[in-house]
């Protein structure tokens, strides 16, 4: 018996190490100790064994065993480490770059309408939408702008076709004209008509003049405004305001100034300027960045706001003048041509 | 418009401040300066006045002469290289020493030219910087006294402001209205011009009128009208003062009677005119309407054809003038004119622009008369042109000036309290500050009474040029210009808490972009305004016709844009002809579509994805598909709370536009307030475009009133912890057959079959399958169904039962086979 079992062990030792695919393993491991397997033999055997030898002879069995076991064991676990291997190619080089396309990116309008919008969004203001096809209500008259002044004319501001019909741009009187709106303000007269104040919003949004397209200007152009109506709002507060917009931009170093200016929604109104020490391409110790000012007595009585009671202040500024500011870039037109090149430089 | 400094010392003085001080005076006034432009003779030290003493030929140059010049007692005698030719002996010139630095930082030292010494230079006009002309001395033929400094003897120099008035400032279109704004912020007294003419000097012999009537039939356009004739003018050039200043600010000096004119316009901001009395047919002026048809050749020699309605003053005849724009080139001021008509009128500003409008012709004149001019100043005005007349073309006035027309009323107050203008400013500005800097714009305090708490009330007189200030808030604003708004003092924000949501629209665009952009595309945007030719691919002609503007500016933005796509492919098209690697954009914004027979604006995004990267890259990734498409637009669509894919899909219908027929599909439909199209640009035209390469694209767009935030939280629904039961079915159905059509009837038999027994979680697709082994027009489409139950491991006995009863009703409800 015990020679068996050494014969058997000799035998397994040598064969267990050369096997190389799962298949010829589980045969090999069938012919030692499936049910018709050798060591299964030899185990059967242990019937016949005297009963005075048996514990000797188990002993010895167990011990075959075990060694065939751990040839078992470690056939297997070469096996399989080799079928990983098998799995892998050769070693990858890391210095490759990743053929996957990469982020895409968000237009540097966005970017700074988002920055601008969340620097309001600190001190209180919500972001509202308006309709780009306005009625000369929303965009003139409930603005102070006369029947017959300039911006009205259709030398500066597109029209619609009097057959024109909205559906979803209410009129304010039948008769109206659609045109394309000429500035965001108009989102501020549809918020007022909405409810009673306090009103904290800034409104961004495109906007449309009949101009010819060059290096600063666009008919087609972006603008954020910011409109405040409460009780007791003073231009020390605008001017607060602006002083935290362009110090939380620019950083505190930053300075704005008010010029007097003329706005027919506003009384009193202002032309603000900025100076900043790390703008790139500006040469200019003030820059001028948009306007501003008190909201007019007109305007609050027209939306149905009782102006001895409620006051306001209204601030408004390009996008695309701002971030050419921040970013340095001199045409206007690049914003609008959606060159890759220049879309993947502000993310 | 442009501002004389020389000419505004006439009203205010200014001596000792520098320029810089006054423009910035004037931009805080609130008028921005645009330009600041210095004429005339710069200082200059070292340089005096000459007297050329001898002049001899230079030893070793043709071209120069050695001169001895006289500059004075003091300076003496020097000797002078010169390389001019049109001077010669006793001629005084401008002699620039040793020491004197010219204009172009030019320093004159003693020097040895071609071998004599030299120790000054003669100098010419350009030398000076006082005009280009440099072709030799500049010849001083007043002659002055040898040795007076330079300066005393050239005009001396002028800065010019070129600023922009706003539009609610016409008063300031004038130099006193400039010098009346000066003069408050510099605390200066204001001094008017002096005039003498009154109607009551107007002597009475000759008193001979030549005008045989002055009528106004259009008095509604020409409230007032005056006319008065002087005679035996003598048409020259005007003074060399005047001249200069005109030159100054930009108007050519033409001869006395039209430069008076210009000046006085400038002066008062009040528009006037000189006629020639005989080119008048019948010495006659009529303020009339125009016929329609009716013509003029106007002063720029251009033939206007006039509309009835505008306002024209004419003789017996024909039309003379175009009111307050332009007058006719023939009845204009000549140099043999001796008789003179000079009028001063108000014309309604309406009239003004409507006409100047429709003829596109514009002048200083109607500038004025547009934004308004004060008719209380019109007498004045019309008394200064009439001193200037006859002090500077002489004549006498014959005949009593002719007024036609009421005298308009002007009375207007304005109450206010310090304390008010404080309240609406934020910061105290003291009471006597304000009233003082009021009291220099020339609003006078007609009355002051106590109010209970609020300190004084003050009745303020507002004068007829400022029509601007017409309530108290107008007082405030110009409290705080004279205070300066420089010094509006510094705060923090302070507000209540009023914390709202952004608006869904805008949340919308944000998740839409981060989405995008995490899917590796570039955010484009695009112009709303689109070429009609680029829209025929994307909207049918009728749509197309809806989206026009009445007046578009150009051609190529000429239409609303129903679709984000086509803006796309532009930009795609872009970097492509560039050589630029681009594949996935995308943009969000307003389009326009039609809807229940009206347009709706409506919040869209879009996207393309081109197979065609521009790049070549080492490992090769698979590009995007049909499903791709789906996908994302099925993203964009859950930010507005639309399940794409669980709406109704169909390819694209005929005319498939801009989309490829068989690869483009649509889902929902704006008449319930969202559609969508998504899958592959038109291969025809792609190709139209340029376009290298397939183009996926996607586009959703939903009314705007519809997007609305998700408020809902959801809640939970429990899951089933057992194992799952798996079963892969085959059916073969027709190949038109739609996928979604073959899963609802799989789905619904399934679930009938399965009953209350346990779940069925899922049916997926998994297969397609076309070809061998299937008959012809027929597909394989397999489902894998996915069973649960919440409470026990499923045996595979119970779901055998359940899938034979799923396979037996199938094959007796529907026309699909299964596939074994």
């Amino acid at each position: 018996m015990q020679d068996q079992l050494s014969a058997l062990l000799a035998k397994a030792a040598a064969e267990f190490p050369a096997i190389a695919a799962r298949s010829d393993f589980e045969a090999a491991k069938a012919r030692y100790v499936g049910p018709h397997g050798e060591l299964t033999a030899l185990m059967k055997q242990m019937g016949s064994v005297p009963k005075e030898q048996k514990p000797v002879v188990g002993k010895l069995v167990n011990e075959a065993k075990t060694v065939l076991q751990s040839h078992l064991d470690a056939a297997l676990a070469r096996i399989e480490a080799a079928a990983l291997a098998a799995q892998l190619g050769p070693a990858v080089d890391p210095t490759l770059p990743s053929p996957d396309r990469t982020l895409g990116t968000h237009h540097p309008l966005t970017l700074v309408r988002e920055e601008m919008t969340r620097i309001l969004r600190k001190v209180g203001f919500t972001v509202v939408e308006g309709p780009e096809v306005e009625t000369e209500y929303y965009c003139f008259d409930a603005l102070n702008t006369p029947a017959d002044h300039p911006a009205r004319d259709a030398q500066d501001t597109f029209y619609l076709p009097e057959f024109a019909r909205f559906g979803n741009v209410s009129k304010k009187t039948p008769n109206e004209k659609y045109l394309l709106r000429t500035h965001t303000s108009s989102v501020q007269i549809r918020t007022m008509l909405k409810g009673p104040p306090p009103i904290r919003i800034v409104s961004p949004g495109r906007a449309f003049r009949r101009d010819t397209t060059d290096a600063t200007h666009s008919a087609n152009f972006q603008q954020i405004e910011c409109l405040y109506v409460d009780k007791n709002v003073t231009v020390r507060d605008l001017k607060a305001l602006l002083d935290y917009i362009f110090v939380s931009l620019l950083g505190k170093d930053t300075k704005t100034r008010f010029r007097p200016h003329y706005f027919g929604y506003t009384e009193p109104s202002f032309e603000v300027d900025l100076s900043a020490t790390h703008l790139p391409k500006v040469n200019k110790p003030w820059i001028e960045i948009g306007g501003c000012g008190m909201v007019d007595p007109i305007v609050f009585k027209d939306v149905g706001y009782d102006p001895e009671v409620w006051s306001g202040y209204a601030f408004g500024m390009g996008l695309e003048r701002l971030a050419m500011l921040l970013y340095g870039i001199d045409d206007i037109r690049y914003f609008y041509q959606n060159d890759v090149r220049f879309l993947r430089q502000f993310a | 418009m442009k501002i004389s400094c020389n000419w505004l010392q006439s009203y205010v003085d200014l001596a000792g401040i520098a320029d810089d001080e006054i423009s910035r005076a004037i931009t805080f006034l609130g008028f921005e300066v645009e330009q600041v432009i210095r004429t005339g003779a710069p200082k200059l030290d070292n340089v005096f006045v000459g007297e050329v003493l001898t002049r001899d030929k230079h030893p070793n140059a043709d071209k120069l002469s050695v001169c001895t010049v006289d500059v004075g007692p003091v300076q003496g005698v020097k000797r002078i290289v010169c390389g001019a030719q049109n001077y010669t002996v006793g001629d005084r010139v401008p002699i620039a020493l040793v020491g004197a630095v010219l204009p172009g930082n030019f320093v004159i030292k003693e020097a040895k030219v071609r071998g004599e010494a030299s120790s000054g230079m003669m100098c010419s006009a350009k030398e000076l910087a006082i005009a280009e002309d440099a072709t030799g001395l500049l010849i001083l033929t007043a002659r002055p006294a040898a040795g007076t400094p330079i300066n005393d003897v050239l005009p001396a120099g002028d800065v010019v402001f070129d600023i922009e008035i706003t539009p609610n400032r016409p008063d300031a279109l004038s130099h006193i209205g400039v010098a009346r704004e000066l003069a408050a912020w510099f605390k200066k007294d204001l001094s008017y011009p002096s005039v003498s003419f009154t109607p009551a000097a107007i002597v009475a012999n000759p008193r001979i009128d030549l005008l045989k009537s002055v009528r106004v039939d259009a008095a509604s356009d020409c409230p007032l009208y005056t006319a008065t004739v002087v005679t035996g003018v003598k048409v020259g050039p005007s003074p060399d003062w005047m001249q200069q200043r005109l030159s100054a600010v930009g108007l050519r000096p033409i001869n006395n009677v039209v430069d008076i004119g210009n000046y006085v316009m400038l002066e008062y901001g009040q528009p006037v005119h000189a006629f020639d009395f005989w080119k008048l047919a019948g010495a006659e002026i009529i303020v009339r309407h125009a016929a329609e048809g009716e013509k003029i050749v106007t002063l720029d020699n251009k033939e206007r054809t006039l509309s009835a309605g505008m306002l024209v003053i004419a003789d017996a005849q024909k039309p003379v003038v175009i009111a307050g724009i332009m007058g006719s080139a023939d009845s204009g001021v000549s140099s043999d004119t001796i008789d003179l008509v000079l009028e001063v009128a108000y014309f309604k500003r309406q009239s003004v622009r409507a006409t100047s409008k429709r003829l596109g012709l514009a002048s200083d004149s109607s500038y004025r008369y547009e934004r308004g001019v004060d008719v209380h100043s019109l007498d004045e005005a019309a008394h200064r042109f009439i001193d200037l007349i006859l002090a500077h073309a002489g004549g006498q006035v014959a005949g009593p000036i002719h007024r036609v027309g009421a005298d308009i009323p002007w009375q207007r107050e304005i109450t206010v309290t310090p304390a008010y203008i404080n309240e609406k400013l934020g910061f105290e500005i003291p009471a006597a500050d304000q009233r003082t800097a009021l009291e220099s714009l020339e609003l006078g305090v007609v009355r002051e009474e106590p109010t209970e708490n609020r300190g004084p009330a003050w009745t303020f007189s507002i004068p007829s040029w400022r029509d601007d200030l017409d309530r108290p808030i107008d007082l405030v604003e110009e409290v705080v210009r004279l205070y300066g708004t420089e010094k509006i003092p510094a705060s923090v924000i302070t507000a209540p808490g009023l914390v709202g949501n952004d608006d869904p629209i805008v949340i919308f665009n944000r998740a839409v972009s981060a989405a995008l952009v995490g899917q590796g595309f570039n955010e484009c945007v695009n112009y709303t305004l689109r070429p009609a030719k680029e829209l025929a691919a994307w909207a049918t002609p009728a749509a197309v016709a809806d989206l026009a503007l009445a007046n578009p500016f150009v051609e190529d933005q000429s239409h609303l844009r129903p679709t984000l796509v086509s803006g796309l492919l532009e930009s795609l098209k872009l970097n492509q002809s560039r050589g630029v690697a681009a594949s996935r954009l995308f943009e969000t914004g307003r389009v326009f579509i039609e809807r229940n027979g009206q347009l709706s604006e409506c919040v869209a995004a879009a996207f393309v994805m081109a197979e065609e990267t521009g790049e070549r890259n080492w490992r090769t990734r698979e590009s995007a598909d049909f499903y791709a498409a789906k996908r994302h637009t099925a993203t964009i669509g859950s930010f507005a709370g639309i399940e794409l894919e669980r709406q109704p899909t169909a390819l694209v219908a005929a005319p498939a536009l801009g989309w490829q027929e068989g690869h483009a599909a649509t889902a929902g439909n704006l008449q319930h307030g969202w559609t969508s199209t998504f899958g592959l640009v038109s291969l025809a035209h792609l190709k139209a475009l340029g376009i290298a390469g397939k183009v996926y694209a996607g586009f959703f767009a939903i009314v705007s009133e519809k997007v609305t935030a998700d408020a809902d939280r959801r809640s939970y629904k429990p899951f089933g912890l057992q194992p799952a039961a798996l079963r892969d079915l085959a059916l073969i159905v027709p190949e038109a057959t739609a996928s979604s059509e073959v899963q609802k009837a799989l789905t619904k038999v399934a679930r009938a079959a399965v009953g209350n027994a346990f779940a069925l979680e899922a049916v997926n697709v998994f297969d397609v399958y076309q070809g061998k082994g299937l008959p012809e027009g027929a597909k394989s489409l397999a489902f894998s169904l996915v069973f649960r139950s919440s409470d026990r491991t499923l045996t595979d006995d119970e779901v055998n039962v359940i899938f034979t009863k799923i396979q037996d009703e199938l094959l007796k409800t529907t026309p699909y086979q299964i596939r074994k």
